[in-house]
């Protein structure tokens, strides 16, 4: 089995445990239309595995070419989002698309992915013949096309979004040819503007900051859904309370039990055995595409591959941390777990654009 | 690449991180989370099970429980039923505001809220009819205390009441929690233990609305442990009727084996009033008592009966025979006090003493005796010490001595407390109770008897371990002497007791006049009956109704009555 293979069969398994944990919230429930959330999940698993397909025939290359128009389009879009989205849970993530919401800023990651991929390969060829560097090229550019996109999703407000595409994107420049001096300077500059970006923030987004530096402060509130989502996830013990047995997320103590704590509703049902068994796996996925970012001999394929692990890696370890109590509640869905269109869609195109660049090894 | 591989390794120890999280969540702590998690969503529907009842000796029923009908609902469910209240306030005339004030108080509670009870099987189907607009509503059917005779027996039962902080702290450990009902005084408080019920209830899984999902499980509340008591039912109910209208108590023991078959205090309560919480007022402040049960917590002078006692010290310790003979003037004088006899009795030896109940013969003999000697008699006879009665809150009792004197009140004893003493005065203190057991040792050949109430417990007769007999190996001479002598004393003409007098059957006893300072005396009278075969043994007192002659009357009573209902 070449890494394609391994790859594509992880993230099967691991969309199929999600699958699950999705069914058995609304196993119990004697209402119709419980399984809802269930069939919708799989309609768009379908679709994202045909867009997985459609991705893995398009040569990544064409990816560079659209770049900057799709760049342009997540633009409009998140604007869009803050002039007529669907409010829900005093956020305004989605643009309602015909019949389903669709959220710009699933779209909004991959596609910096996308740019700043080819801007850095860009400017790497340029250091291989110059080995010039420049502050201004190489970290207030691509600072800017970074920065525009960030401020509009905190607008919406989405922080786990916005932090994820800025830690997406100090790993990107860690592997290109950027003098670290410059990127601490960046570093630095950021620490200055911090409390102008905490200004920046909705008011429950520092609540729940500092709800995470100290959960005692509002166990009513905030407070509630980390103590929830800890409860379900130790009452799962070792074994787990068995599939379809959990109470936490189906008697809805826990709120987003099938979104951004989903992860909790998994660890109760399945114990710490299961939830051993899924970061396993999730580490195995992790690992395969790092090895297709790191065999590749391309440079624009190598960002997009790196930045594309990076995005996956970053998104679960925050929200398996946030579920545990480890950081704050951002709200990030877990890949391929988390019921929503969007994500799944994403993560699949995203896997189609590495099993394309495997395949041009 | 470097940076790739670096990535690699930060990224292991980032899963490392989460790992030792989840350990700790999982496996450290998961027993606290999986108890965080069940009381999360399961709630406990009490349901209470019958007590057990109280019946007779021959198994006829004098306590009995009825179902009653409690409507409740969840805490988190009171808003939605506005619409019940204003209905249900219509239905039984109740103004909906009170109904509603009766638990805004204690909504935080997890347990149901109860919103009406005592409920009949009427009243309860009619809301049942609207559960079905209300489903929230929880209607329980609840065992009431049933009192089918009224006041009889109150004090030996008992009454029923929330526990109070004192029995919680001290019952904790044997499975009594806070909103327990309780027994007070008697047979309810003393058998608590056996009598209550285990409830049972239903367990529910809600969920974050308090909505019920399902039912996970079911106890059946189980029925406490019948007790069946040694008391007879006719004998207590003739008992009862005889103390009518005075304040006193009534005691009748089997001599033999100590069995109580009745006992009376009056004034008595209505054990059913408790179950209202109305009209209580008046049972915790009147100047009568009515809760104290006056046969094992009054405590009086024993007057005259006393001399029984001397009487055998007489014979036993002193060689007094019938040739003895101290001569009544009607008056002895003791330094400069005088010592009264209720008459002037002339030449009296001991059989006469007895009959007449002469005071100066007992002055003379108490003083040749003398106080530490009587003192001795006295507790063995079972003074002075509680009888071990299986109710609560008997009284001891007090025999007085001079050694006692000095330590308690730092007091000397004179020859004059000597004197009052021998005729049962002075800092003699006695119950009914102890009374009925002393004169029971005349009527069973010399045995100290322990009284107990409680022959079985749910079916399984304990006599065996309440019976505790002592013999106190007594003269048996002495014994006939001092037990023709009761004799006499009801059927001499001269005797205390003649008004006792019945041809159809002997009894034997004997009477006393407790002097009360400013007040009128209590009337003694203790007694066994037949006399030549002793069945039963008799002790009644009435407070400050004045001479020992309505003591014998309220005990012609009852032998009548229980010659006519065929007890003899």
């Amino acid at each position: 089995m070449n890494y394609a293979t391994k790859l594509l069969l992880v993230s099967l398994i691991i969309t199929i445990l999600g699958l699950f944990t999705i069914y058995s919230l609304g196993s119990r429930s004697p209402k119709v239309g419980a399984l809802l959330f269930f069939y919708r999940q799989l309609f768009w698993i379908v679709i994202g595995l045909f867009f997985l397909f459609l991705t893995y025939k398009i040569n990544y290359q064409r990816f560079w070419e659209i770049s900057y128009l799709l760049y342009g389009i997540v633009i409009l879009l998140l604007i869009l989002v803050l002039i007529l989205g669907n409010v829900r849970l005093g956020a305004q993530r989605w643009l309602k698309f015909l019949w389903f919401n669709f959220q710009p800023s699933e779209l909004a990651k991959l596609s910096i992915i996308i740019v700043l991929s080819r801007y850095f390969s860009q400017r790497w060829q340029i250091y291989l013949e110059s080995e010039k560097n420049s502050f201004l090229k190489d970290v207030i550019f691509p600072s800017f096309i970074v920065g525009v996109v960030v401020f509009l999703i905190l607008q919406q407000p989405d922080l786990g979004s916005g932090i994820l595409i800025f830690f997406i994107y100090l790993g990107l420049l860690y592997l290109s040819k950027t003098k670290r001096t410059y990127i601490g300077l960046l570093l630095l500059i950021i620490l200055i503007l911090s409390p102008l970006l905490w200004r920046l923030l909705k008011d429950y987004q520092r609540d729940r900051i500092l709800c995470f530096l100290n959960p005692n402060l509002d166990p009513l509130g905030v407070g509630y859904t980390m103590m929830q989502s800890k409860i379900a996830i130790g009452s799962g013990s070792l074994f787990g309370k068995g599939w379809l047995a959990g109470t936490q997320g189906q008697l809805r103590f826990l709120p987003e039990a099938h979104t951004d704590f989903i992860f909790a509703t998994f660890a109760e049902e399945w114990g710490f055995l299961g939830c051993s068994l899924l970061l396993f796996l999730y580490y195995l996925f992790i690992s395969y595409s790092l090895k297709i970012a790191y065999k590749t001999e391309e440079t624009f394929a190598k960002f997009l591959a790196y930045g594309i692990s990076l995005m996956f890696a970053i998104q679960i370890f925050i929200n398996i941390a946030m579920s545990t109590g480890l950081a704050p509640v951002v709200g990030l869905p877990l890949t391929f777990f988390s019921y929503g269109g969007s994500s799944i869609l994403i993560s699949f195109i995203s896997v189609g654009i590495l099993l394309n660049i495997n395949k041009r090894l | 690449m470097r940076q790739i591989k670096r990535t690699q390794i930060f990224l292991f120890f980032l899963s490392l991180i989460v790992s030792v999280r989840l350990f700790n969540l999982q496996i450290l702590e998961g027993h606290k989370f999986r108890y965080l998690s069940r009381a999360n969503c399961i709630r406990i529907v009490p349901f209470v099970g019958p007590r057990g009842r109280i019946l007779d000796r021959d198994k006829r029923i004098l306590v009995d429980n009825l179902p009653t009908y409690e409507v409740a609902v969840f805490p988190q469910d009171i808003s939605k039923i506005d619409g019940f209240l204003s209905q249900v306030s219509s239905i039984l005339d109740i103004p909906s505001d009170k109904l509603k004030g009766n638990f805004n108080k204690i909504s935080n509670s997890s347990l149901p809220l109860v919103l009406l009870n005592n409920l009949d099987k009427k009243t309860a189907i009619v809301i049942e009819e609207l559960k079905f607009k209300f489903p929230q509503l929880i209607i329980n059917m609840v065992p009431k205390r049933y009192y089918p005779y009224g006041n009889l027996a109150s004090h030996l039962i008992g009454y029923l009441s929330l526990i109070d902080y004192w029995r919680l702290t001290k019952w904790q450990d044997y499975g009594y929690s806070i909103k327990d009902t309780v027994g007070y005084g008697g047979v309810e408080e003393r058998y608590d233990y056996y009598l209550k019920s285990q409830s049972g209830g239903l367990q529910v899984e809600v969920d974050n609305r308090n909505r019920i999902v399902r039912i996970l499980g079911y106890r059946t509340p189980k029925a406490g442990k019948d007790i069946q008591l040694t008391i007879d039912l006719k004998l207590q109910k003739i008992v009862e009727e005889a103390l009518e209208g005075y304040q006193g108590a009534v005691v009748i023991l089997d001599p033999h084996t100590g069995e109580v078959l009745a006992m009376a205090s009056s004034p008595s309560f209505s054990p059913a009033d408790f179950l209202e919480e109305k009209n209580l007022n008046f049972y915790f402040s009147a100047s009568s008592s009515p809760l104290i049960n006056r046969a094992i917590s009054g405590l009086y002078p024993a007057g005259s009966i006393f001399k029984l006692i001397l009487s055998y010290i007489g014979l036993e310790k002193a060689n007094i025979g019938k040739n003895k003979t101290f001569f009544c003037e009607g008056v002895m004088k003791l330094g400069n006090e005088e010592f009264l006899c209720w008459d002037k009795h002339g030449s009296q030896n001991i059989f006469e003493a007895i009959v007449h109940s002469c005071n100066i013969f007992f002055y003379r003999l108490g003083l040749i005796l003398g106080a530490d000697l009587i003192h001795n008699y006295a507790l063995k006879f079972g003074l002075g010490k509680p009888t071990g009665i299986d109710l609560p809150e008997e009284k001891a009792g007090f025999v007085p001595s001079p050694l006692l004197k000095r330590v308690k009140k730092f007091e000397s004893w004179f020859a004059g407390d000597t004197a009052n003493f021998s005729i049962g005065q002075g800092d003699l203190l006695v119950t009914p109770l102890g009374i009925c057991r002393m004169i029971s040792i005349f009527a069973n050949g010399g045995k100290l008897i322990r009284p107990y109430i409680v022959k079985a417990i749910d079916g399984k007769d304990i006599s065996k371990y309440q019976r505790k007999i002592i013999p106190l190996n007594l003269e048996t001479i002495h014994m006939e002497l001092i037990n023709n002598a009761m004799r006499k004393v009801v059927e001499d003409p001269e005797g205390t007791a003649h008004f006792l007098y019945m041809p159809k059957i002997p009894i034997a006893g004997k009477t006393g006049t407790a002097q009360v300072a400013k007040k009128l005396s209590h009337a003694w009278f203790s007694g066994y009956f037949p006399a030549d075969n002793p069945r039963y043994s008799i002790c009644v007192i009435l407070e400050h109704a004045g001479p020992s002659l309505y003591a014998c009357k309220v005990t012609r009573y009852i032998i009548e009555r229980m010659l006519e209902e065929g007890l003899l």
